[in-house]
């Protein structure tokens, strides 16, 4: 009757089934370059799988992630040159960092909603912004801001994860149990009081949901997923640039998560693919990596006027008529 | 017994409910009036979603009007919609399970709630089925169940008759005045459907133009000729 926590849907399925792929084909095949390349795009399917389930599940628009991802990757940084702390607690310190600017953000989120909520997310990244391009990212030097003129500091790599290709691995299983992290939730009272806040407010107070915890809880999350996603990348490239976390990259990163369809979970990989990996491909293929932006605009039109759903709802559809036909068919012949 | 003590609201210079009280003892009673009478505005002050400038309503001693519009349901107040909010991504049980998630209790038992107010509304074989892919009659049905679970003290139903059939309405009546046998509740209910209000309630108040204008045994106040003056007017001689 209830779904159960555990119970695994044909989605899943294919969602464990590209992570195995993922984890052990991807890095065995990928040269140095590629390694990089699907490191940084897994960072960031980490990070729109925060917004894309901030949006579709709540229809809340965040337009932060990129900058909260600097901020994870700044306090991964600042940790990793100050102290000698395992990878993972750093990790988590990024992410718990990151969690409560979420909690602040969340707050214009009791009051406003829609375009408004936007503008003032959008705002934020653009503070971000602006710090980062002030102060850059930390890399060993001294006082408070780490930066120093020269080559950067050492970065200290998880212990299982000293070469790329374990990186990439580490960094696919981190982006794998954020996405199981999202979907308890979803299978869970919050999803069940998310769901009905994005119905309507006044539903969710008379069914006894706390909306300000709830919509709170929310923004932490997404918060937590972009500052872990930070982290990571951090770890990858061993420094950061601010170039990386404009305000437009979050944008951008929300734009894609709905042409790949913030609902799914390959929504989310294809935002990131489409984010890191085309203009890299672009790159590789001596092709301007500027044209990426004229296939963005152009899926985004794609999902604006024929795909709400995004190009992952469209696939879902397809095979949801396809498994409809095929019981239709197993029904007539069993007549 | 639901007290409601001379509650007034304003919206700017409307005066949209002017000193209205009544006294509910009944199992199910009524609140009838033209459009725009204050009804849905009375039910939005007993909810918590509109604030009364003054007046208190009370039920079984408790002010309803100190608590937060989340916290009077965990107390056991429930309410529908004119509209059925349903979710649409959500599964009818998981829709009813919303309204006990924040309860002290083992998982185990408010999954036997739910799965008993399912049985009660006739949807438990439906359970499984998501809230988009209901009908109209399906979603209210999934709305009463919602509203049964939890060991609710006071339902609030506003026009829970509208846009159904008449053996869907005969069959919604039922269903509420079962409501009081199965949860021990109290249960208001707001509907143009005079036929259903007669039918169910014992008691009912009548509004209009935000005032008490009649309260009392439902067949006394319906022959009461002020209130069939509110809903066909008065006539009116030119000579």
């Amino acid at each position: 009757m209830q779904r159960n926590l555990f119970h695994v849907t044909p989605s899943g399925w294919a969602g464990l089934a590209f992570a195995a792929f993922a984890f052990l084909v991807i890095p065995a095949v990928a040269g140095q370059l590629w390694l990089s390349v699907f490191t940084s795009a897994s960072c960031f399917a980490l990070a729109a799988a925060g917004v894309a389930f901030m949006y579709a599940r709540l229809g809340m628009v965040s337009l932060t992630q990129v900058g909260l991802m600097g901020v994870g990757g700044w306090v991964m940084l600042r940790l990793n040159h100050a102290f000698h702390l395992p990878f993972e607690i750093n990790l988590v310190i990024s992410g718990l960092v990151t969690m409560m600017c979420g909690w602040v953000l969340a707050l214009p989120a009791l009051r406003l909603r829609g375009l408004y909520l936007a503008l003032v997310t959008l705002m934020a990244a653009g503070g971000l912004e602006i710090i980062f391009a002030t102060f850059q990212f930390p890399n060993g030097g001294d006082g408070f801001w780490g930066v120093k003129t020269g080559s950067a500091a050492p970065f200290a790599r998880p212990w299982l994860a000293q070469t790329p290709e374990a990186y990439l691995r580490y960094t696919v299983l981190v982006v794998i149990l954020g996405f199981l992290l999202i979907e308890a939730h979803r299978r869970l009272a919050p999803g069940r009081a998310w769901a009905l806040i994005r119905r309507s407010e006044a539903a969710a107070m008379a069914a006894g949901v706390n909306i300000v915890l709830y919509k709170t809880w929310a923004f932490g999350i997404s918060g937590l997923l972009g500052g872990v996603a930070g982290g990571l990348l951090a770890g990858s490239l061993g420094l950061l640039d601010d170039a990386t976390f404009r305000a437009s990259e979050s944008v951008m990163l929300f734009a894609l998560a709905v042409v790949g369809g913030a609902r799914y979970w390959l929504g989310v990989v294809i935002a990131a693919t489409l984010f890191r990996v085309l203009p890299a491909l672009l790159n590789n293929w001596g092709v301007d990596a500027d044209i990426s932006y004229v296939i963005f605009g152009a899926g985004l039109l794609h999902a604006v006027i024929t795909a709400p759903n995004g190009i992952a709802g469209q696939i879902h559809d397809l095979f949801g008529k396809r498994r409809k036909a095929e019981a239709g068919e197993k029904g007539a012949g069993d007549d | 017994m639901i007290e409601i003590g001379n509650v007034t609201v304003r919206f700017g210079g409307v005066v949209a409910l002017s000193g209205v009280s009544a006294s509910f003892a009944q199992p199910v009673s009524g609140i009838i009036g033209p459009n725009g009478a204050g009804k849905t505005t009375l039910m939005n002050v007993i909810s918590g979603f509109v604030t009364a400038e003054s007046g208190e309503i009370r039920k079984d001693g408790q002010n309803l009007l100190g608590l937060s519009p989340y916290r009077r349901a965990h107390w056991g107040l429930r309410r529908s919609f004119q509209k059925e909010e349903i979710a649409n991504d959500l599964s009818v049980f998981d829709n009813v399970l919303v309204q006990i998630d924040h309860a002290r209790q083992p998982a185990s038992k408010r999954h036997a709630e739910v799965e008993r107010m399912l049985e009660y509304v006739g949807m438990a074989d439906r359970a499984g089925r998501l809230g988009r892919d209901l009908n109209k009659f399906e979603r209210r049905l999934t709305d009463i169940a919602k509203c049964m679970v939890g060991n609710p003290k006071l339902i609030m139903f506003d026009e829970p008759g509208g846009g159904l059939s008449i053996e869907e309405t005969q069959r919604l009546g039922d269903l509420i005045l079962g409501i009081h046998d199965q949860t021990g509740a109290q249960t208001l209910v707001i509907d143009h459907d005079v036929e259903l209000i007669s039918r169910i309630c014992s008691d009912t108040l009548v509004l209009d133009f935000g005032r008490r204008i009649a309260f009392g045994e439902v067949h006394a106040v319906l022959a009461d000729p002020k209130v069939k003056a509110a809903y066909l007017g008065t006539e009116e001689v030119v000579e």
